[in-house]
This record gives structure tokens, C-alpha cells and sequence, in this order.
């Protein structure tokens, strides 16, 4: 029974191969593309297994079984990495992921475009300022001499040094990523806003349906599937928080909210070249995510119907 | 000539001989050794002299080498020379170099800022460069494991045989010869020594010169004094700022004045009992922290301390937010007092010396380098084919002629002789296109570091300034060199063991040590800072240290 199914498919690729040459060749470049720079440097995770070292290579380097991992879970700062990065991620799916929606749906109900056209290409331009840009200007806003502490003083308050504060940090870093991100993120749900049927609101309003209720009853609904994608993908990097701007923002002061998987890896792995020690790491949080990604995409099949595959 | 082919033949068999045996030998010290390495090295020597044309030991030999040849060169093109080379080929320097020695060299630079990166990716290649120039006690394992990793040659035969200058160099100075070698008596490489004492200091403190003549004030030298004149800083002349500096440059933060002002460097140092100290978990630490923390709250330091970049305290300290600092002779005493005086006519920056708790007493601590530097230093590898060739290259340097390059440059050009002395001209000190700096980087290597030895009056002369000279006298006026580590080489598996520790350790004294500056910690908990670093393994990183420095001292 299934080599028959499998004949068959192999047929008709053969057969499909022949009315759509053509196709087959426009793809051909991205399968090697995904092949040569996404599978075949996955051989390199060997080393997660290795004592690496460069000279020696994959193949003459020493094989130390799970030791580079047991180092990682028992490192002082395991919990805490672990803690920090989930933080992040959630606070980041929390107040960052909803951020997006809400600024698409107060653009979608407004009417005069102009306004609308300017409000969507200054909420945009901060996605194009290079990260270690946008990191400068939150780092001289927050030193004691910058503008928040001006804003502070105003009020009566002292001056002090916000980014020093690790109470502080996760509410600057998630702060800045709404704003860098808020416009770019809401294209996706202006484009999927578009896509609701027009008919739908003009039989809600019939039905005597408000603004608001055409927003949760017709509006919502619409664009949910868009959501719960997005979710999923943004649930899948859960332990991804990444270093970038980690290692551009934190200092040792804040360590304590600041240091995430991802930049431990940057400091121990990269700036000491402990090959194997952070390619064991970087396994590692690969791996949690890709787990998550999965339960999450099954439970949004359960619950909505919706999912990535 | 089939004889003489046959004499060189013998040498080189006789050579071989003598490297396996040195390479059992050090088989034997070193058990992890595995014996396959001292194999490979043995081969590729027996290669390399085999294919050497003249013959081995010193008869008449004189630059330029009759035969010529070329050699590859891997080397980091320092960023005063990249703003305005592309290569060291280009420079006066480099092509002067190539001329004398008449060998060709085809240099390779990694981009600039990537070295790291970049000779990581150097060393997976099967074929290297014939030299390599790279701060090689850093390599991962020490220098040890790069020989035996198959990546240097072992260099006594070699500099027996071709290096008259550098032997020369290394008998007349023990103390360097003992440095530039591991544990088991192993040359490695070509070193950048630092040829004088001044050339070993370059950082201290350093403050407003025209504001304490004002006040009426003398040069601190003690914690207190230090604490009335920040005092007066700030309250007479309103710097918000009194004391700043460059916090996150660790070579700065690891030679802290207040910090040796106790007694307790954060980092390893040479106790008064001869053995090694982690100074930052001793009580002279805990004072120290006090005293910032103390200072901090009372508004003498900078509250933004732990962001600043090095341009904001350039800004701070030429537009008079702070009046104090602690940097570089060169790039902050120099650069900022010709900034201030822009603005300002009457700034002046004076130096201080490394102050003390008690009046009057000479410092225990400063900044010290060792003679011989972790940087700029040259191995010859397993890939090269003429090794004599390369050898002679490196030797160079250290001799008369190649000394004057390296330090002066071309004479008549960028330095004459005057009275004896070499002295830069106008092209170099009053060069109306390029900074001093810039203009040395065309003509010699002194400004920044190679495999030579760096001369002192490179010093007296690049220092312009009466305060820069002043500086160089009253900071390196400590008893440093009692407590600096010579470059001691831990063994592999050691080195290995102790970077993990260290890694763990560092993170969280560099964590905790900001929280009680600030005060976001109480020292109430500074026991359990000290029991956590201790829980941390540092005992067995003392006792590597120390085993590590016993075996130099055994060298």
C-alpha cells in the first residue's frame, strides 16, 4: 500500500515535472539556498559534543559527550539566564505583541488619510535606525543628564541613572522595543484589516451594530487567524531574546534583569572563544524553542483551528 | 656542490635528531601530550631545514639576503597606521624593511577591529602563513598548546642557528629571556619588549591643574586629599562630575588607583608573602568600595559611571563637568588638554601619582607592564618552507640597523642624528596633514608594538608635553614591580580549568563590585560576596597561579 502511494507520488512529480519545467528550475535556487546556508552548517552543531578546537577541526577535535551542556546547567548563572530571557519574551509578548494590533485598528478606523498616511510613516521610521543607533539615543535619554531625568527634575523628582537601575531595565528595553517596532508590526494587520469583507460591516451596522461592536464582532474575528500566526511564530522565540541589543544596553550593573542566554553566550562563547561551550548553549535554546513552537501550534489547532501546519 | 648538498643533508638529519629528542623530552613533562604533536613538529622542521639553501650555522652572514625570497606575514594593521595605509606594504616603514632585509613579504591584515575573529579563522586553515603576528599568550592553552596544536614552531635550533641579534639580546637580558619562553625552556616566538622603564607605565590620574592653583590646592597623594580636592571641585568650581573615567575599559578598571590606593587590585597580584592574591576579595577591596561608595553618594563621581563611553568623558573632562580622571598619557593627557585649550587658554591637566592612605609613604601599587608584552609577538609557523628565510627576518629587528627602523624610520627622512641621539624631524613632530601619531605609523612601529624592542627616547620625543613627561616620572614612581605577574604559562589542561573559573568569578565581582559602589547592595553582604567567590573555586585558581608562577620562577 505505501509504495504504491509512494510510486505514485514519484510519478506525479514526474509528471508535474514536465508541464512545469520551468517551475522547477525558479526553485531550484532557493532549495540550494536553504540547503547550502541553513542545513549544511548544521553539521556544525557537532561541536556542542566536541572540545573544539580550530586548528584540529570537526574531525580531529576530542568528542566530551554531554560535558559542555552539564557545564551550562550547572553554571551559577543558570537560572538566572534562563529567568531573564523568559522575562523578556514574555513581558514582550504582554505589552509588546499586542502593541502592533492595537495601533493597526486605530488606523484602520480612521478617515481622513492624510492624518492616517503621516501617523503610519513616523510610527514606521524608527524600524530603520540601525539598532546600535537606537541604543546610543536610549543610553544618553537615561544617563543622569538626559532627557527623562530633565523630565524627572520638572516634576520634582531626582536625577539619577536610569540604565544603572537593574529595577529599571526591563521596562526601558521592552519600552524601546514598542517603539522601534510598533509601526513596522502593525503593516501585517493593516494588510489583513483590508481583507475583511466590507458586506460584513454593512449588515452588522443593519443589524444596529456601533463602532465598537463592529470592531469586537466583525473587525476581530477577521483578522484572528493573522494573530494567531503571529503568535505562534512569536511564541516560538520564547528563549530568543536576542544579544544585539542585550550587549548594547546592558552594563554590569544590570546584569542581574539584563544578562539573557543570548548574550552570556556572546561573553563566554565568542569574546573567549569557548566554541563548543556556546554552541552547546545556542543548541540548547534552539532546541526549547523549537518544543514550544510546537505546543503551541497544537493547542492553537485545538483550541482555533488555526496553525502553521 | 653535491658535496656541500650532501654537508647540509647531514645537518639536517643531525638537526632532526636533536629536535625529536627535545620534542620526547618534552613528551615526557607533559603527560596530556599525546606524542603525536612533537612528531608533526619534528617533520615539519626536518622539512623546513632541509629545504634551506645555505648553509646552517652563522659564517659571514650580512643584509640584504643574496637569494631574496618571500614570505607571508599575517599581522594586525594597527588603526594609526589604517587611517591612512591600507597595508604595510605601503608604508615607508614597510617598504624600507623589505629593501634592507631583501626579502619580499606579502603581508595579509585582518580587518580591523575583527583580529580575534579573524585568526580563529586563520588557524582552521590547513596552510598558514609563514609568520603571524597576534598576542599569542592569549591563544587558547597557552603557548604550549600552539606548538603542540601544530601551529608554531619551536624556536631554540632556529634561534641558535639564525638569530644572532635576538641571542644576543636574550643573554644580555635574563630576565626577558625567562619571560619569552614556556615552562619546559621552549622558545616560541619574537617578542615586542618594552626597552626602558617609562615605556611600562601609561596610565594614572590625572586633574585640572589651572583649578587647583585657583584653590590654592597641591597635587593629592592621599585618599583624603583626594577627597578635599573633588570636594572643592565640586562645590567651588560646580563639576557635576568631580571624578570620571573610562569604567568600561578594562584595561583601565583593572589598574584602579583608588582600588591600589588599598592595597587590593580587583584582579591576581604578587602579595607581599610571594604568592598570588585575588585582591578582590580581601578587606583592602571592601575599604576601597567604602570609599566609592562613599564618595559616590557625596556626589565626587560620576553617577553614570558604569555607561560611559570614552568619548563622554573626553566631554566631560574638556567642558569642565568633571575636573579629574584616570587615563592614558598619550590618548587622554595629551588629546584632552589640546581639546580644553580650544575653549579654555588657561587648561591645564597635571598628573598625580598613585595616591596612598598614609602621607608620605611611596605607592605599593601602579600600572606596570612587564618587559615583555602580550602583544605584537611574532612565531614563525609550521607552514613555513624557509624557516631560515623568515628567521632572518624576525632577527632583524633586533639588531643595530633594524632597531633604528623599527624606533626611528629612515634617517634623514623621518629622524637625523643629533649629537648621537636620533631625533624625530618636522615630518614626524610637525607634520601640518597628520597627528604625530599618524605620521609615526608611516615610518616605524614604536607608537604602537611589533616584534622589536621599543626604545625609550621613541618616548621622551612623542611626548610633547612638559605635563605628558612629568606624568610618565610621577606615575611609574611605585613599587609595582614587586607585585606585577610575569607571564606564567599554565599548562593546558590548567589554563583550560581556570578560564572556566575565572569566567564565573569575574562576572560576579564585576557585577557586585558596581552594586556596592552604587549602593544598591549593603556591606553587610560582603561576606557572602567573598564565601560566593570562594564557592566559586577560586582556591583552585590560586593554587594553578601559583604552581604556574613557582615553575617560572624555576625557568
Amino acid at each position: 500500500m505505501k509504495t504504491k502511494e509512494r510510486e505514485s507520488f514519484w510519478i506525479r512529480v514526474k509528471k508535474d515535472w514536465k508541464r512545469n519545467r520551468s517551475l522547477y528550475l525558479m526553485v531550484l535556487p532557493v532549495i540550494l539556498f536553504y540547503v547550502l546556508f541553513h542545513y549544511k552548517p548544521m553539521y556544525g552543531a557537532l561541536i556542542a559534543f566536541q572540545d573544539y578546537n580550530p586548528r584540529l577541526g570537526f574531525s580531529g577535535s576530542e568528542w566530551v559527550g554531554f560535558d559542555q551542556f552539564n557545564r551550562f546547567f550547572t553554571s551559577p548563572y543558570f537560572g538566572r539566564l534562563v529567568k531573564n530571557t523568559l522575562l523578556l519574551s514574555v513581558y514582550g509578548i504582554l505589552f509588546g505583541f499586542p502593541a502592533p494590533i492595537i495601533l493597526a485598528l486605530l488606523l484602520n478606523e480612521l478617515r481622513a488619510k492624510r492624518f492616517k498616511k503621516t501617523v503610519q510613516t513616523i510610527t514606521y521610521l524608527p524600524h530603520f535606525i540601525s539598532l546600535v543607533v537606537v541604543t546610543g539615543i536610549i543610553k544618553d535619554f537615561t544617563q543622569s543628564t538626559g532627557l527623562i531625568n530633565d523630565i524627572i527634575v520638572m516634576f520634582g523628582g531626582e536625577r539619577s541613572s536610569l540604565i544603572q537601575n537593574p529595577a529599571l531595565y526591563r521596562t526601558i528595553y521592552i519600552v524601546s522595543d514598542i517603539w522601534q517596532g510598533i509601526g513596522w508590526g502593525s503593516i501585517i494587520y493593516l494588510s489583513a484589516l483590508s481583507g475583511v469583507d466590507q458586506q460584513l460591516y454593512e449588515a452588522a451596522s443593519i443589524d444596529g451594530a456601533g463602532r465598537w461592536k463592529q470592531l469586537i464582532h466583525v473587525t476581530l474575528p477577521g483578522i484572528a487567524p493573522t494573530i494567531v500566526i503571529m503568535l505562534i511564530m512569536r511564541m516560538g522565540q520564547l528563549l530568543g531574546t536576542g544579544y544585539e541589543k542585550t550587549i548594547l544596553l546592558y552594563n554590569e550593573a544590570t546584569y542581574e534583569t539584563a544578562d539573557v542566554i543570548a548574550s552570556y553566550i556572546y561573553r563566554v562563547g565568542i569574546l573567549e572563544r569557548n566554541w563548543s561551550y556556546s554552541t552547546a548553549i545556542g543548541l540548547f535554546n534552539s532546541v526549547i524553542n523549537l518544543a514550544l513552537l510546537i505546543v503551541t501550534n497544537k493547542i492553537s489547532k485545538r483550541v482555533s483551528e488555526t496553525s502553521l501546519w | 656542490m653535491i658535496k656541500r648538498n650532501n654537508k647540509i643533508k647531514k645537518g639536517a638529519l643531525l638537526m632532526a635528531a636533536v629536535v625529536a629528542a627535545a620534542g620526547i623530552a618534552t613528551g615526557c613533562g607533559n603527560k596530556d601530550n599525546g606524542g603525536a604533536a612533537p612528531e608533526s613538529q619534528t617533520t615539519a622542521q626536518a622539512d623546513a631545514s632541509g629545504k634551506t639553501e645555505t648553509a646552517a650555522p652563522d659564517t659571514a652572514f650580512s643584509y640584504p639576503v643574496a637569494e631574496g625570497g618571500t614570505l607571508s606575514y599575517w599581522v594586525e594593521l594597527n588603526a594609526n597606521a589604517a587611517a591612512n595605509y591600507t597595508s604595510l606594504n605601503d608604508t615607508e616603514f614597510g617598504k624600507k624593511l623589505q629593501e634592507n632585509t631583501g626579502i619580499t613579504i606579502e603581508f595579509q591584515h585582518p580587518a580591523v577591529g575583527q583580529v580575534a575573529e579573524q585568526f580563529n579563522l586563520l588557524l582552521s586553515n590547513r596552510t598558514l602563513p609563514d609568520i603571524i603576528e597576534y598576542s599569542w599568550l592569549t591563544y587558547a592553552g597557552g603557548p604550549q598548546k600552539a606548538i603542540e596544536d601544530g601551529v608554531v614552531l619551536p624556536l631554540n635550533d632556529v634561534i641558535d642557528s639564525y638569530c644572532p641579534n635576538l641571542k644576543a639580546y636574550l643573554e644580555a637580558n635574563p630576565d626577558v629571556d625567562k619571560m619569552i619562553k614556556t615552562d619546559d625552556g621552549t622558545y616560541y616566538c619574537f617578542p615586542f619588549i618594552r626597552g626602558g622603564e617609562k615605556l611600562k607605565t601609561s596610565t594614572g590620574l590625572m586633574l585640572r591643574g589651572d583649578w587647583l592653583e585657583e584653590l590654592g590646592m597641591e597635587v593629592p597623594t592621599t585618599m583624603d586629599e583626594w577627597h578635599d580636592v573633588l570636594t572643592a571641585f565640586k562645590e567651588e568650581k560646580g563639576a557635576a562630575a568631580p571624578f570620571t573615567y573610562w569604567y568600561g575599559s578594562q584595561g583601565l578598571t583593572d589598574n584602579n588607583p583608588f582600588a591600589y590606593a588599598y592595597g587590593a587590585p580587583r584582579n591576581f597580584y604578587i602579595g607581599d608573602d610571594g604568592s598570588v592574591h585575588y585582591g578582590a576579595v580581601e578587606d583592602g577591596y571592601r575599604e576601597y568600595l567604602q570609599t566609592m561608595n562613599r564618595w559616590m553618594s557625596e556626589g565626587l563621581i560620576d553617577v553614570d559611571l558604569a555607561t560611559l563611553t570614552n568619548d563622554q568623558v573626553s566631554a566631560k573632562i574638556t567642558n569642565g563637568t568633571a575636573g579629574a580622571s584616570f587615563g592614558w598619557c598619550g590618548s587622554s593627557l595629551g588629546t584632552w588638554t589640546g581639546a580644553g585649550r580650544t575653549t579654555e587658554e588657561d587648561f591645564t591637566l597635571v598628573p598625580a601619582p598613585y595616591p596612598s592612605v598614609e602621607k608620605g609613604t611611596k605607592p605599593e601599587f601602579g600600572q606596570k607592564d612587564n618587559d615583555f608584552v602580550n602583544m605584537g609577538c611574532a612565531v614563525i609557523t609550521t607552514s613555513c618552507e624557509n624557516v631560515e628565510l623568515a628567521a632572518r627576518l624576525l632577527d632583524y629587528a633586533y639588531g643595530e640597523e633594524g632597531h633604528m627602523l623599527f624606533n626611528f624610520g629612515i634617517e634623514g627622512v623621518s629622524y637625523t642624528m643629533e649629537s648621537g641621539e636620533p631625533i624625530y624631524t618636522d615630518l614626524i613632530l610637525k607634520n601640518p596633514d597628520l597627528s604625530i601619531t599618524h605620521a609615526m605609523s608611516g615610518y616605524i612601529r614604536a607608537n604602537y608594538n611589533g616584534p622589536f624592542v621599543q626604545d625609550e627616547a621613541y618616548a621622551d620625543q612623542y611626548y610633547t608635553l612638559d605635563e605628558q613627561k612629568e606624568a610618565l616620572a610621577v606615575w611609574s614612581d611605585t613599587n609595582a614591580d614587586k607585585h606585577i605577574i610575569p607571564p606564567v604559562t599554565p599548562t593546558v589542561d590548567e589554563s583550560k580549568e581556570q578560564a572556566q573559573i575565572m569566567n564565573e568569578i569575574n562576572t560576579y565581582r564585576d557585577e557586585m563590585t558596581l552594586k556596592f559602589i552604587l549602593g544598591n547592595k549593603s556591606f553587610d553582604e560582603w561576606d557572602d560576596y567573598v564565601e560566593t567567590i570562594k564557592g566559586m573555586s577560586l582556591d583552585r585558581v590560586l593554587e594553578i597561579q601559583n604552581a604556574a608562577l613557582e615553575r617560572y620562577q624555576e625557568r
